[in-house]
């Protein structure tokens, strides 16, 4: 193959990349990597583009790209279709950082290979007599249909009879439907029936019997596992949990049940979502993010106060929430770590501390969660910050913004300088803008000793149900109160 | 009508069923225009986004209830409050040897300490059922245990059973009895370096040659919890000095970690 002059190759649009991403994450995730110091022996011609991309493996990335056909090709490991190194690829041809060139050895054979099987399957689809094959002259590929369908392949609309001259050719006919297309259709079945489910509840109500059987929580709950959306199916377990727990348990479980109808029905709506907000529906519904995705982004650097922790069993895993604030910046960060029996939960940070240190963010809408990158050795609380000091208001609109863009949300984070009170028979964090409830609990009494009827600056986690405290600032210390891991449950650190 | 009133009638009709009952209209907005865009007869498929629209909303306008009044605050204290170390202290003393917990408590009060307040609620919940110990929590605690005990009557003491007030009193400033067998009984008595050597002798001896062994464990832990403080740290250090080879070298080192954590708390608590 020889090289070819710019003006011979159609080049793609931005718009066209961003379309044939599997999911939202694996283009945030082809950001950092599509960056030229990190490519060589890169090159471009009329059928497709290729390069060598240096990750974390030992050896670079062989990537090719047929931009006419629409194929990919990569050394990677990642099971996504395209990876974020064929995504960068092409991202960084459509900025003009590709040099047309001729392709050699291994890109050269596939190119040509893919070549071949299209011009044979359109002589075949032509007869005998047929018109050239479409390949021949450079296309526009169409973006696929979903994010989710991650074939890689561009299928025109209307089928052949009605496409274009220039239309991309039918996918080469050995091409396999890729894993991921199996898991979208059993996920979007899963949600699918999901709501059903809820459209039954809310067809025989509330108070029908069957709902205080777990059996009728658990069944949902199994097929939901079985469509790979595991995470709807742990919140269908724990509202399984709610029902009849206390006098407002209809309404704690009828509001949950509208989230869970938002999420199936976003769920299976993700292509059609922006890019944010897919990314949080996706983490919702059970999609996964690799870390090294996480870890490819751009990273938020910071120092970052430990301004809690909370301790949750969910299921058979106990799940640690670290909760940090950049003193600069102000925006919260999450740290999960999960440990099953006798394993370990993240023992690193202390509440009250603080580290010099870069997070990297995962892909969502508020983008509480969080990798910690390079960290220096642990720090004082800092003197002045610039979010100490606000009125529970204050702390409340901080939340507001967060749950109005994932209203789905469990556990918000807040602080404030508040004191407690009682309001309404029941104890409440309160200053002079309002109270929130607090949820009954071990560190509620250990809040009221530490505040003493006074206002301190104190670190809680909204919940639907009310604030769990989760850490209060003494004058020279600060004291870890948030809900504890059970010891014999986990491993010792 | 509110949004909070909507909320109540989805409610109601959520419980009884849309088979039962139809939803309510929409409020004009942006609720009436979701419903709008529905297709006619989705009656149980439009409450289901009704409820998921306004439980949104709702968490979306999160604002504080109304202002309460303060609580009245806890009588003052002036006495110092225990150290942050003082508390790691008595965590270690919970998680490891709660044979010690008496004499935290007791160096506490003896020292003019007032207990810092994340430990205030954990002590006294934890010695509800105990009269003496409780009670010497809350002199500990001083007006912010009363306070406490007050505003949460779960905390207060449990046990039936009073003490006379003299018995009460001398049972407050003395550390209860532990059972130590004659042999070693009389180990407790020694002070001083010299005494340190006797009992070092005696503890790490014994555990190097076998006449001390893990069948042993119960009372040394009660001689250790109870040897004066000045042997406490010498000791500690034969007993650290003991051939690793030897079959009892685990017991010797936990009762070294025991006889420093004693030695530390009261550094902290009750300082020479």
């Amino acid at each position: 193959m020889t090289a070819v002059s710019d003006e011979s190759v159609v080049r793609w649009q931005v718009e066209q990349v961003h379309a044939l991403a599997p999911t939202p994450a694996s283009l945030i995730a082809a950001q950092p990597v599509a960056v030229p110091a990190r490519w060589s022996h890169t090159g471009y011609d009329e059928r497709g583009l290729w390069g060598r991309c240096s990750g974390g493996a030992s050896e670079p990335y062989e990537v090719v790209v047929d931009h006419v056909g629409v194929g990919f090709r990569c050394s990677c490991p990642s099971r996504r279709h395209p990876c974020k190194h064929a995504l960068a690829l092409l991202l960084l041809w459509v900025r003009g950082q590709v040099p047309p060139g001729a392709a050699g050895g291994g890109a050269a054979t596939w190119l040509a290979g893919r070549a071949a099987a299209v011009a044979a399957a359109a002589a075949a689809a032509a007869g005998p007599a047929g018109p050239a094959p479409a390949s021949a002259a450079p296309s526009q590929p169409a973006p696929p249909s979903s994010p989710g369908a991650g074939s890689g392949t561009a299928p025109a609309e209307g089928g052949p009879a009605d496409a274009p001259a220039e239309a991309p050719p039918a996918p080469p006919p050995s091409e396999p439907q890729r894993p991921g297309d199996d898991r979208v259709a059993r996920m979007a079945a899963g949600l699918a029936e999901l709501e059903r489910w809820i459209d039954d509840r809310m067809r025989t109500g509330l108070a029908d019997p069957a709902l205080a059987r777990y059996a009728t929580w658990d069944q949902l709950a199994a097929r939901l596992v079985d469509a790979q959306a595991g995470a709807m199916a742990n919140r269908v377990r724990r509202l399984a949990g709610q029902v009849g727990s206390g006098p407002q348990w209809h309404e704690h479980v009828l509001a949950e049940l509208g989230l869970l109808h938002l999420l199936a029905v976003a769920g299976r709506h993700l292509g059609h979502l922006p890019p944010g907000l897919g990314d949080a529906v996706a983490a919702a519904v059970g999609w996964q993010v690799r870390q090294a995705d996480v870890l490819a982004g751009v990273p938020d650097t910071d120092r970052w106060v430990v301004l809690g922790r909370s301790d949750t069993r969910e299921d058979r895993i106990e799940v640690r929430r670290i909760w940090l604030r950049g003193a600069t910046t102000g925006r919260w960060a999450m740290v999960l770590s999960f440990a099953a029996y006798q394993q370990r939960l993240d023992e690193s940070f202390e509440v009250g501390a603080s580290f010099e240190g870069d997070v990297f963010r995962y892909p969502g809408a508020s983008r509480l969660r969080v990798l910690v990158g390079r960290r220096s050795d642990t720090l004082p609380f800092p003197a002045d910050v610039p979010w100490a000091g606000q009125p529970l208001a204050a702390a409340c609109d901080e939340v507001g913004a967060v749950l109005a863009a994932e209203p789905w949300l469990d556990r918000v984070p807040l602080c404030a300088v508040a004191q407690v009170a009682r309001a309404g028979g029941r104890w409440v964090l309160a200053d002079p803008t309002g109270t929130l409830p607090l949820v009954a609990g071990p560190g509620v009494g250990t809040l009221l000793a530490c505040t003493a009827a006074g206002p301190l600056p104190v670190t809680a986690e909204w919940t639907p149900r009310g604030l769990v405290p989760l850490a209060v600032q003494l004058a020279d210390r600060v004291v870890d109160i948030g809900p504890q891991v059970d010891p014999s449950f986990v491993g010792a650190a | 009508m509110s949004t909070a009133e909507y909320w109540a009638e989805l409610v109601t009709v959520a419980l009884l069923g849309t088979d039962r009952r139809e939803p309510p209209a929409p409020p004009p907005g942006g609720f009436a225009d979701l419903a709008a865009d529905l297709q006619p007869g989705a009656t149980a498929a439009g409450l289901a986004q009704q409820v998921a629209a306004v439980a949104a909303v709702r968490r979306a306008a999160f604002t504080p209830g109304a202002p309460a009044d303060v609580l009245q605050p806890p009588a003052a204290d002036v006495r110092p409050v225990t150290s942050p170390a003082a508390c790691a202290a008595w965590q270690k003393v919970v998680a490891d040897w709660p044979v010690v917990e008496d004499e935290w408590l007791l160096a506490v009060v003896r020292g003019g300490w007032r207990l810092s307040p994340e430990l205030v609620v954990p002590l006294l919940a934890r010695h509800r059922g105990d009269e003496v110990r409780h009670a010497r929590v809350r002199v500990a605690a001083g007006p912010l245990g009363e306070w406490m005990v007050d505003w949460s009557p779960p905390l207060g003491r449990t046990s039936r059973k009073a003490l006379p007030p003299e018995e009460l009193a001398a049972r407050l400033a003395h550390l209860p009895d532990l059972p130590i067998t004659p042999d070693l009984a009389p180990l407790v008595e020694r002070i001083g370096p010299e005494g340190a050597r006797e009992v070092a002798a005696a503890l790490a001896g014994g555990l190097s040659n076998g006449s001390l062994t893990v069948a042993n464990r119960a009372v040394l832990v009660n001689l250790c919890a109870r040897l004066h403080r000045s042997v406490l740290r010498p000791v500690a250090a034969a007993l650290l000095r003991v051939d690793p080879s030897r079959p009892s070298i685990g017991l010797a080192l936990a009762l070294a970690d025991l006889l420093s954590l004693r030695a530390l708390l009261l550094d902290q608590l009750e300082p020479e």
